[in-house]
């Protein structure tokens, strides 16, 4: 007690910077990444087609960990089997992609998009 | 018998002609369409001397009808993209109630459009109606249009208010956040097959 009451600066001062320390971390925390997110539905491209198209606003900003085939590659992604399209994190890997192979590929489900009815991930990484 | 067998072939003829038909018509509509997933939209609505308020959404699909520059546009609140975690959380949750209000969409069309001529940008104004938060508004301002390399570039950007939509900014942090927010867009379009 008697040394807190002589230390009435320095505790002030640490509390202060310790307060200061928190907040910034808090208003400035990382995003969360795809790596480091587990996918809250595995399995197959087809069958979570069926399942989401019950209620495709439930899945959005959702991760998912899903195999298909590959029936369409352009610059930024691919599309598989024909419904669901990938947009990649990093397109550099699109290169070692080939039609109609068979992937398992992590995503977040970004939405159903009625103008192109098919269904939309971003960020996707290889799996 | 004979008059029999001339049906038949008739009706092989007729049957071919129609799929012809059909083919050649649904290429012709077909080839008329332009579209991007993969647009950009950006938005900025930072006050200087406080922390940008700005995000970008990469994920937004266009699809241009070349005959009669009709357009639609569609993203999703969600994949914006902001700097700081915290300000995109916010953004979602507090602003655009983005569970509630998933999507935004944009139908317009640009005036006097057509594909000739356009190696270098040319400018065609657009008009149209902007949906966020289901509340629509007119949108009128110009696009810049180029078409290369069967590539068709859009680029524009118009400013909004968020009371428009009926987006309340708490007085905290109402001047940190502009009066006007600058939307940009920035679409590559390629045929769709």
């Amino acid at each position: 007690m008697n040394w807190l009451k002589k230390n009435k600066l320095l505790v002030g001062i640490g509390l202060f910077t310790l307060i200061i320390f928190l907040g910034y971390k808090y208003t400035y925390k990382p995003h969360k990444t795809i790596e480091n997110l587990a996918p809250v539905y595995t399995g197959n491209s087809i069958e979570f087609l069926q399942k989401s198209s019950l209620d495709f606003k439930q899945w959005n900003t959702k991760i998912i960990e899903i195999t298909g085939q590959v029936t369409g590659i352009d610059t930024k992604g691919i599309t598989l089997d024909n419904q669901i399209f990938c947009q990649f994190k990093h397109v550099e890997k699109l290169s070692i992609l080939s039609q109609n192979q068979k992937i398992t590929i992590k995503g977040r489900v970004v939405g159903y998009d009625d103008l192109l009815e098919e269904l939309k991930l971003n960020q996707c990484i290889l799996k | 018998m004979e008059s029999w067998r001339l049906h038949r072939i008739k009706r092989k003829i007729m049957k071919k002609l129609i799929i012809i038909t059909l083919l050649l018509f649904s290429q012709l509509v077909v080839a008329q369409k332009y579209f991007t997933r993969t647009g950009t939209t950006h938005f900025k609505a930072s006050v200087e001397a406080f922390e940008p308020v700005e995000a970008i959404n990469n994920s937004s699909t266009s699809i241009l009808n070349v005959a009669s520059g009709d357009i639609a546009v569609q993203l999703f609140i969600s994949a914006f993209q902001f700097k700081v975690a915290l300000m995109q959380e916010h953004f979602n949750e507090n602003y655009m109630d983005s569970d509630t209000y998933p999507k935004t969409t944009f139908r317009g069309k640009l005036s006097n459009f057509s594909l000739e001529n356009l190696q270098n940008q040319k400018e065609f104004p657009l008009q149209g109606t902007l949906t966020i938060r289901g509340i629509k508004k007119e949108i009128s301002t110009i696009a810049k249009v180029s078409f290369k390399k069967n590539i068709i570039k859009l680029s524009s950007n118009f400013s909004v208010e968020p009371q428009d939509f009926g987006i309340e900014i708490p007085s905290i942090v109402r001047k940190k956040i502009a009066e006007k927010i600058n939307i940009k867009i920035n679409y590559e379009l390629a045929e769709k097959k």
